[in-house]
Parts: C-alpha cells; structure tokens; sequence
C-alpha cells in the first residue's frame, strides 16, 4: 500500500467525519426550516437533541447562528472550516479537484448567507457535498486510505442519527455500513475496533427497543471504538 | 540582439488582448484553492494570488537564447558550488576573493567535502531575469535555494484552457503542463534509493499551496519532520501502521539552517535530527543541495559572469544587470558619485526586502546610507536602475502597463533543461518596481511561441 503517515491517516477520518457533520447539519437544518415555517420556535427540539441551552432570541437568529456562525461548534460553518483544514494538508492523498469541492462549498455557504432565500442558495450544496465523495473515490487509489476517510464518515452519520433519533431502521443500515468498513481495517492499525465497544454497539443496535433505550451509551461506545485523537488545526 | 525581435512582434501581433474573462479564470483559481500565505502583524493570511489573464509572450527565437544563456548560467553555477566546497580553484586563481565565499551567510562550511549523487547541487534553479525597452534581457537575481513558484503558471495555464480555449485554438504555444515530469525525472536522477518525498514547514508556510500541489503532481509524499527519522544513516517516512519506507529524495522546502539540528540550529523545531549525516553518506538526495546560497549571494551574482568565463571557457550569453560591488574601491568611488540614480540592495535579504532606490530618498537618508555603505561595503550591492519592460495588465477593466519580471525555472538532471513557460510577476502599484507576491504583486501567465 501506499505510504500514509500517523498523522494523515487521523486527518483522512476526521476529514471524513467533518465532512459528514457539515452534510448532516446542513439537511437537518434545511428540515427545520421547513418546520419553522408554521411553528417558528419548533428549533429548540434541534437544540434538544444535543443538549444545548436556548440562548437564541428567535428561529432567524437559531438559523444564522447554526449555518453561517464559523465560533459556533454546532454550526455548518465551522464543521465546514474543520473539514477544510483537515483536507488542505491532504491534497495529494484526495487530490486538487477533491478538494476544490471543499472551497466551492465556502463559497455557496458564504453566499447563501446573504441572500434573500438561503435555502434555495443552499441547494447547490448538497451537489458539491456528492462532488467532493465522488471525487474522493476516484482519486484515491488505495482501498485501505480510502476506507479510513470512509469509517468516519459512516461514524459521524451513526452518531448524528442516533442523537437525533432517526428511525432504527436508518440507523440499523447505517452501522451495517460500518461494520462493513471496520472489518476491512487490518490489525495493528490505528483504525482496528475495540472488540469490547463494538461489541456494546452490536448488542444496542441490534434490536429497535435496545436502541430506544439505550441511544446515550451507543454514542458513548461510538466514541471509544478507537484509540485516537483529533489533529490539532 | 536578443529580445528585439520578441518586442517587435509584440506589437505586431497585438498580445495585449486579455486571454479569457478575468474573473472566470480567477474564480477558478479560487477554487482550486490557488493561494498563498502571507504574516502581518503575526497573523497568518491566507491569500489569492492575483492573476493576470493577458500573458507575457516570449517568441521562440527569444526563448532559445535565453534558452541557451540559462542553460550555461546554471551550469556554470553549479561547477561554482562542486568547487567551493572542494577545492576552491576559483579562489586560489584569483577569479573571485575569498572574503565573498567566507563572509557570505549561504556558505556552510558544514558542507565542504559533500558530493551530492551526479554532483549535481542546483536541481530547481529560479533565475530572474526583467527585459529592457530596448529589448535585452538582464539577469537579476539567482535562486538556488528554495526557489518557489512554478506551480502558479502551471496550474493557470491548465485553468485558462477551460475558460478561454479560443487562445489556444488560435496560438501556436508551446505546452507547459509537462513540468511535473520534469520535476519527476530531475527528483529521480537525484535519488539515492527510495521514495520521493517534499518536506513542508507545514500548512502555515507562505507557499504550502505549491507544496501540496507539487507533490500531488509528481507522485511525491508530501511530509512533515515528525513523520520523518534517521536510522542507521538511512531516511525513513513512519507510516500510519508503525511501519517505515525509505525516502531516496527529499525535496525540501525549508531553509538549511532549519534542515537538521544537530548540525545547523539546534533550536530547529522543523528539522529532522542526523538527516546531514545521511545525506554526507550519500544514503539520500537532498533538493536543492545544503549551502548553495553562497552562489545565489547578491555579492556573488556580480561575478557569474566570470565563473562562466572560468568554469566552461565561454563567454556569457545573458548579461547581468550592470552592477557595482562597494567593497572595491573603484566601484566606490562610482557608488558613492552616483548613489542617488543607483539601486542598492542588502545581500542579505530576499523577497523585495532590503531594495533601496537612491532616487527615493530624501538628502539627509541619503547621506546616512552613504555612511552605512562606507561602514559595511560587503553588506551592499549597487545596480543601475534598468528601465524595463512595461507589461499590459488589466486593472478594474482597464489596461495599464506595470512593471514585471519573468521567473524562470531551470532543472538539472541528466541534461540540464529551461521550462519553457515561468512565472512572470506584476507591480500593481505603477510606481513600483517591487514584483514580489509578499509585497502585494500579482502574477501572469509566460508563454513561448512555437
């Protein structure tokens, strides 16, 4: 295989899993705008989800906040901004044309923010978002480097639908997917599961009432099923 | 004469017509991410590099003259640095005084006795040149560093054939997009056994785009030093599995005191440790060669001409900007007759840094450089101001005429070869003569005529 160092290898996963976050958010909010329309205070059940105080003086500023504010952990933005600076280090591996699809993303986000129907601004998105995977899954060669950018990918999607108590069966295909990718992770690398919360994952997602039960602990185990931690940008 | 012709046609084919809508062809580079960093006031910027769609057009007869000059300039350089870290002929006969080899900053006597692989030390050579309104071209500056750049032409022209294919439909241009091969093959010639590898200071560094793009082009990895070490006076890249492949070229873009602290700073954060030793042993290639800024000296630039003259019996091909050297007492006398008309540099800066225009300064600064010039004649080179060439740009829709150099890249490998394009840079300011990125230019496309 081709040589990859410690380091891109965590910035593949975490480029994938921001990549992700920022797709997530952006359809979650799109559906919350569409909620809004009739009940416009219908957002705090997003700001439920991830238990975050409502510190917002009404659904207009909860949105600008939540797609444009680059401070905002939560925000499109910022996720966006992280999937950048994860992927900026990383041409070579994912390609010019790969990452191209990053910046025109900044650049529809940063429009949208200034037009008058951001969610028809917003659209264009979703394209680019489909681009950049594309794009990534032609140019990386190696079945193993590009497995790693996929698993979080497939990661952060499970942990977001879980948090956000998307149905079980979305969920249960979802983490089919990423036992697929997890198995493919030769051993001795730093993306080889943790036996001991796979196997938690397996026993909550394998049944609806387990999953309705007990979403906390599936996130809590998602998150320990590897031994690594984020570059520092 | 050189460049007379190239002036002529430019006026009789009208090259002053923009290649392409402006704004198309750089909202492509941003979107390609065609950037560059640049610190004011200690915060990181980064920035787009302002392109310019109306090209400077150098002729192909133009072209292999200065071909040809280039060609023995770099050669004749690179026998210089062999020599100097040799026996010092050059020394010893006479033709250069040894005060400019030992007081230069470039010189590392940590490097006497190196012999990199096909003594080759000069792999990317960056060789500025400007032409006159008469039409000849003058050597600047040499870079035989770090030199940087050959990625922003490279990847506009690729650029303007999507937005303004008609240009190249109704040119005869010579194609540019080959210069990552060239690099390739000059990478692998230097290559001691191994992987090709580029060495970046990192993401925050002002040309980490060219980097990226350079290795993503020539199938480089591109590596930081903490992914890097030194065994048995081999160099490895750590992989992500705990493993390690042996790195046969390091293309490195960080300056040499940085490149190992245990042989130049020791408080080098971005070196990798022992990587002289490997090196020494021949164990690895390093691009460019450790200590060759003491050929790209501005105190050394003034006697090129005689190290062509002494190295390959030849007399030179492009001329150097006329150029006096105040550590002569001849030339002086002549800088100090004449400071106020005269360009003086720092030898020891770079980048636009450290350029003095003595028609700029008022009577009493001018009379305290004069002092400062007395003190340390080997600090200071004096040139002649040459009036040139002034390139078409487009500005808010209009075209204005800027000052503008050519960077051109030589690369020495089997053969030693000019590409055939380079990276021309643009004041925007019109009283400028300042082309650097850092000091706010823009850049154009270099195309050679078939």
């Amino acid at each position: 295989m081709s040589t990859i160092s410690k380091e891109h290898s965590d910035r593949l996963y975490w480029l994938g899993r921001y990549t992700e976050r920022f797709f997530t958010t952006l359809k979650a909010l799109d559906k919350m705008f569409d909620r809004m329309l009739g009940q416009s205070h219908i957002y705090t059940e997003y700001l439920d989800h991830f238990g975050i105080v409502n510190t917002y003086s009404d659904s207009r500023e909860f949105i600008r906040s939540f797609l444009y504010d680059e401070f905002n952990p939560n925000s499109a933005a910022y996720s966006l901004e992280r999937a950048y600076d994860n992927g900026i280090v990383l041409r070579e591996e994912i390609s010019t044309p790969a990452l191209s699809f990053l910046q025109m993303a900044k650049d529809t986000l940063k429009k949208a923010e200034t037009s008058p129907n951001p969610r028809l601004s917003l659209l264009p998105l979703e394209d680019i978002v489909y681009g950049f995977w594309g794009s990534v899954n032609e140019h990386i060669y190696d079945d193993e480097i590009r497995n790693i950018i996929y698993i979080g990918k497939t990661i952060e999607r499970l942990d977001l639908y879980i948090r956000m108590k998307y149905p079980f069966a979305t969920v249960e295909k979802e983490f089919i997917r990423l036992c697929k990718n997890l198995n493919r992770v030769p051993k001795a690398t730093p993306y080889r599961y943790n036996t001991k919360y796979l196997s938690q994952l397996v026993e909550i997602l394998g049944s609806q009432s387990e999953y309705e039960s007990n979403a906390d602990k599936a996130v809590a185990s998602l998150g320990h099923l590897f031994d690594t931690s984020e570059v520092t940008v | 004469m050189i460049g007379v012709i190239a002036v002529k046609d430019l006026e009789q084919k009208h090259f002053t017509k923009a290649v392409g809508n402006a704004n198309e062809i750089n909202e492509l580079l941003r979107r390609y991410g065609v950037k560059f960093g640049i610190y004011k006031n200690g915060v990181f910027n980064e920035q787009f590099f302002p392109f310019d769609p109306i090209p400077r057009v150098i002729t192909a007869e133009d072209f292999a003259s200065i071909e040809k000059g280039l060609v023995q300039r770099v050669d004749a350089l690179n026998e210089f640095l062999f020599d100097i870290y040799h026996d010092k002929k050059i020394v010893r006969d006479g033709i250069i005084p040894e005060d400019f080899i030992y007081i230069s900053k470039g010189y590392l006597a940590e490097c006497e006795g190196i012999t990199p692989k096909n003594r080759i030390y000069s792999h990317i050579s960056g060789i500025d040149l400007v032409q006159a309104k008469d039409g000849v071209w003058y050597i600047l500056e040499d870079n035989l560093r770090i030199p940087s750049g050959a990625s922003y032409p490279l990847i506009a022209r690729e650029l303007t054939r999507i937005a303004a294919p008609q240009a190249f439909e109704e040119n005869e241009i010579v194609d540019n997009r080959g210069y990552a091969q060239l690099l390739k093959e000059t990478m692998e010639y230097a290559n001691c056994g191994g992987i090709r590898a580029i060495l970046t200071p990192g993401r925050y560094n002002a040309a980490y785009f060219e980097h990226s793009y350079l290795a993503e082009h020539t199938g480089s990895v591109l590596v930081q030093n903490d992914e890097l070490f030194v065994e048995d006076n081999m160099l490895y890249h750590r992989t992500y599995s705990g493993g390690k492949t042996r790195i046969g070229v390091l293309y490195r873009r960080i300056a040499d005191e940085y490149l190992d602290p245990l042989t130049f700073l020791p408080e080098s954060l971005i070196g990798i440790p022992n990587l002289m030793e490997a090196y020494r042993s021949g164990n690895v290639g390093i691009i460019n060669a450790p200590g060759n800024g003491v050929a790209d000296d501005k105190g050394i630039y003034y006697f090129v001409p005689k190290m062509i003259k002494y190295y390959l019996c030849e007399e030179p091909i492009l001329r150097n900007a006329p150029t006096y050297l105040p550590f002569y007492d001849e030339d002086m006398k002549y800088v100090m007759d004449n400071l106020e008309r005269l360009v003086i540099k720092d030898v020891a800066e770079a980048g636009g840094y450290g350029v003095v225009f003595g028609s700029d300064l008022t009577k009493e600064k001018l009379e305290e450089f004069r002092k400062t010039i007395i003190a340390e004649p080997r600090r200071f080179i004096a040139q002649e101001v040459i009036d040139f060439l002034d390139l078409p740009i487009l500005d808010n829709g209009e075209t204005v005429m800027r000052k503008a150099d050519l960077r051109a890249f030589v690369l020495s490998g089997e053969t030693t070869r000019v590409w055939a394009s380079g990276l021309t840079r643009f004041s925007r300011n019109p009283d400028s003569f300042v082309v650097n990125s850092s000091q706010g230019g823009g850049f154009k496309d270099t195309w050679v005529l078939k």
